[in-house]
């Protein structure tokens, strides 16, 4: 064994994932938008997005970076406090699904049988409903509003990652080390959530970060689409009232929007590719 | 992905050839847009407008309003003349014009449209009131014809309607000749006579298509139905069989000189094919009329810069292709309505009036109707009898230190203590930006206001049920008497009934009562005043606007006239082929 093989699997993960010069920038760029959204939930340091500050549809120009909108607000303002809309959908969203995602996934895999028929059957039938349809029938029976969209993304999110899960546990409750747990007597709790399930969160990790910016595109086609948000700047809201400025040439809200959208699901994408090469165990020390 | 790439240009030349599509300048064509998917040609479920504008190229009733004469007035369309109508104003006998034949259908013997009698109207008035179809023009008779409600009542759980026994307001005199018996005055009744909920069918065409009545409309009208595809497009050509009816040859003043009299006594209708194309964003409406493949259309809102100097002239541009514009008020009025039923508003008129006042109407009427809108001052649009000219409400016009005063003294100082209120609307763009404007203009005086935005269905759902606290909707004239508006506040119409926002004033009540039984005449109109300026000062609603109708027409479109109930306009439309020809050289 080299030297190299003393380091912990994590603390080696990160140095590999560090090295990666576009993880790394990716990394960076998520937690600008993370502190972005920090400071506009505590209402502090960030433009003023609510007042209108000069007349409709300026051009983007020095005192406006991304010009007024119909209303003579600041574009620019309105973007970044979209930021917090799209993380905290995304966070709260991925607190939901990863959960239940895990447990499900684990105890299908683990225990087989009638328990993986019946969960197996759920993840198929969720699996077979088209999301977007799901999603619009789940707001149109709870409200419309922020929690309607955390929970209809969150309720919908689990199902790929629980498949995932339950191949992975099954593979994992035929190794040695698990057949050692039963030899000296762990109960199925033990050797499924103490033996099992920590050779499993590499998934669950890159799991978070695609989860994560599938969340945030959804919300904004959601918002797009007039079932989301209400009464806050969205980045979804603000594609749907650009539909219609387009025709007199106002460009600056549509192309701010998908901008911040477009920078934050790429950076979340990369991650999750560059944690994936990182957290798995065949390339440790490469 | 190379692959993928050359589909995309495959499809895009499909979709160049599939455009270009040669003119026709054999036949007179029409080529027309409607913004919304019609879901059939029922007349008894012509709610809207899109779909009574089909429904009325097929269909036709005893009246309509003429087309070229202002005010609006009432002529005899499938009736002989106008009705004898009794003294007691209760009993209106019809005489139905002799020789009119229905379309040629299959359900007919031998495939030919017989003549049209006296029954059909009676048939068709009943089918209005069946109980099982659940007309949604029910209640435009509602308790006004004798005898209609009751046998209505009884045939709601018979297992077959039948049609067959006699209603006592519905009497057949000959096969020409037939009598409507009123329960009460309703002197509006005659306009119910031009609305396409009362246009005729056929007896034999309803039971032979059953189910699918809807699909297969077979009227008397001008145009004849040749292919139906309700998300993409409708197509008619000329009735072979239409009556001999002729373009008007009296009209407005000025309808000379603008040439609208130049087909005076031609044969019905001018053009042999209309083309309506369903297209419901207004980016596409737009550019299929720039590119001279729509001859009419309404101007969108993000548009109007494009098409439109100065506020009424119509851009150099657009002049140079020969498109003409024509800008009319329309007769109806914009409103945020307060649920009465909610105890903030019932008896806080302060409140009412504070969030009245702090209402910007004039930058709302730049920011969505380019300033070409009038600031509403009450209820009734002008062009009514009823609106008067004079009054100006007090609480109309944007007054932040009164609004705030009178907040005071509702008992909310700076909005403190009053809950956040709910605004209803639809789901359209520019429908939740006039929510997010009015939540703007009511923060500034501390009040707090939550969108919510629904699809159409949603929101009368949550009118009907008394569970919407407020609303931003519009009502559009239905027939040119502001009963039609005024009944929008009468008590007794309360939820689900037409006065959505359950507004309840006995005075009001009182007045409206009598009033809307009474025949046209100047103690009418003072009574409409007296209710006009009731609906002003006591703020039921916070009033918007009239709307004004902006249109452009292509330049070889003849005869356009802006008509307010215009689902009989596309029979008097004309097309110019040879100017056709030329114009479209500057496309």
């Amino acid at each position: 064994m080299s030297a190299q093989d003393t380091k912990s699997l994590w603390a080696d993960a990160f140095s590999r994932l560090v090295r990666d010069r576009w993880a790394l920038i990716s990394l960076v760029i998520v937690l600008v938008y993370a502190g972005i959204a920090v400071l506009a939930t505590i209402g502090w340091g960030l433009p003023d997005w609510k007042t209108s500050q000069a007349s409709e549809y300026l051009a983007p120009n020095g005192q406006f970076w991304l010009g007024t909108d119909l209303f003579g607000r600041d574009v620019f303002a309105k973007v970044i406090h979209g930021t917090k809309i799209a993380m905290s959908v995304g966070l709260v969203t991925s607190l939901i699904a990863i959960p239940i995602g895990v447990f499900i996934g684990a105890i299908a895999g683990y225990f087989g049988g009638w328990i993986d028929d019946i969960i197996s059957w759920f993840i198929t039938t969720f699996s077979s409903i088209p999301n977007i349809m799901l999603l619009i029938s789940i707001t149109l029976i709870m409200g419309k509003g922020l929690v309607s969209v955390y929970l209809a993304l969150g309720i919908t999110g689990w199902v790929g990652l629980a498949r995932l899960i339950r191949g992975e546990v099954m593979k994992h409750k035929e190794r040695e080390y698990v057949h050692a747990a039963s030899a000296i007597g762990g109960g199925h709790f033990r050797k499924l959530f103490i033996h099992i399930l920590p050779n499993v969160t590499h998934l669950v990790i890159i799991n978070t970060s695609l989860q994560f910016q599938t969340a945030i595109k959804s919300e904004v086609i959601l918002s797009y689409l007039g079932l989301g948000v209400q009464g806050e700047p969205s980045w979804g809201t603000m594609i749907d009232d650009a539909r219609q400025e387009l025709a007199r040439g106002v460009w600056w809200q549509l192309a701010g929007a998908t901008f911040a959208m477009f920078l934050v699901v790429l950076a979340f994408n990369i991650l999750g590719d560059a944690l994936r090469d990182s957290l798995d165990p065949k390339l440790k020390g490469k | 992905m190379s692959m993928r790439f050359i589909g995309l240009v495959f499809a895009f030349m499909i979709a160049a050839v599939g455009c270009s599509r040669e003119q026709n300048f054999d036949e007179k064509v029409l080529n027309l847009i409607t913004p919304q998917k019609i879901k059939g040609f029922d007349p008894i479920y012509a709610a809207d407008l899109y779909a009574s504008n089909e429904i009325g190229k097929v269909y036709e009733g005893l009246l309509e309003f003429h087309y070229l004469k202002r005010p609006y007035e009432l002529t005899p369309n499938l009736a002989e003349s106008m009705p004898e109508v009794s003294a007691d104003g209760l009993t209106y006998t019809f005489k139905v014009k002799k020789g009119v034949l229905f379309q040629d259908s299959k359900a007919f013997p031998n495939g030919k449209g017989r003549e049209l009698k006296a029954d059909d109207f009676i048939y068709s008035i009943r089918r209005m009131a069946d109980p099982k179809l659940q007309s949604t023009g029910w209640w435009l008779l509602d308790g006004k014809i004798a005898g209609l409600n009751e046998w209505r009542d009884k045939n709601a759980n018979a297992e077959k309607v039948n049609y067959d026994e006699a209603v006592e307001g519905l009497k057949k005199v000959d096969d020409y000749t037939f009598q409507f018996k009123l329960a009460k005055p309703f002197p509006q009744f005659l306009y119910a006579l031009a609305m396409p909920f009362t246009f005729a069918v056929a007896k034999e065409v309803v039971e032979h298509h059953g189910q699918e009545f809807q699909n297969y409309p077979v009227g008397t009208g001008p145009f004849k139905l040749d292919y139906f595809d309700n998300s993409n497009r409708i197509v008619y050509h000329r009735n072979p069989t239409f009556r001999e009816k002729l373009y008007p040859s009296e009209g407005e003043a000025t309808d000379e000189a603008a040439g609208l009299l130049a087909d005076a006594g031609k044969k019905l209708p001018l053009v042999d094919k209309v083309i309506v194309n369903i297209v419901v964003e207004s980016q596409p409406q737009w550019l299929n009329f720039q590119k001279g493949s729509a001859d009419l259309l309404g101007v969108p809102k993000d548009n109007f810069d494009q098409a439109i100097v100065a506020g009424k002239n119509l851009h150099p541009d657009m002049a140079k292709k020969g498109i003409r514009l024509s800008m009319v008020n329309s007769l109806d009025t914009t409103y945020v309505a307060f649920n009465h039923t909610d105890p903030l508003f019932k008896d806080n008129i302060k409140l009412r009036q504070a969030m009245s006042l702090a209402y910007d109407h004039v930058e709302s009427n730049k920011l969505f109707y380019n300033n070409t809108a009038t600031i509403a001052q009450s209820i009734i649009p002008p062009g009514i009898s009823g609106h008067k000219k004079e009054y100006k409400s007090p609480y109309i016009g944007r007054n932040l230190e009164m609004a705030k005063k009178l907040l005071k003294e509702a008992g909310y100082p700076e909005g403190k203590g009053l809950p956040e209120l709910q605004y209803e609307t639809v789901g359209s763009t520019v429908s939740r930006q006039q929510g997010e404007f009015f939540a703007k203009n009511m923060a500034d005086i501390g009040i707090k206001i939550r969108i919510s935005t629904n699809t159409w269905p949603e929101l009368v759902k949550k009118t009907n049920t008394k569970t919407a606290q407020m609303f931003g909707i519009a009502w559009g004239a239905d027939y040119p008497d502001a009963e039609n508006f005024f009944g929008l506040l009468y008590g007794p119409n309360e939820s689900p009934g037409s006065n959505s926002s359950n507004y309840k004033n006995a005075t009001f009540d009182k007045i409206f009562a009598q009033a809307s039984i009474m025949q046209d005449g100047p103690e009418r109109t003072a009574l409409y005043e007296q209710l006009y300026e009731m609906a002003g000062n006591e703020v039921p609603w916070i009033y918007g606007m009239h709307r004004t109708s902006v249109t452009v027409y292509q330049g070889w479109v003849k005869n356009y006239k802006y008509i307010e109930f215009n689902h009989t306009q596309v029979q008097y439309l004309n097309a110019d082929l040879e100017a056709k020809k030329e114009l479209l050289k500057k496309f």
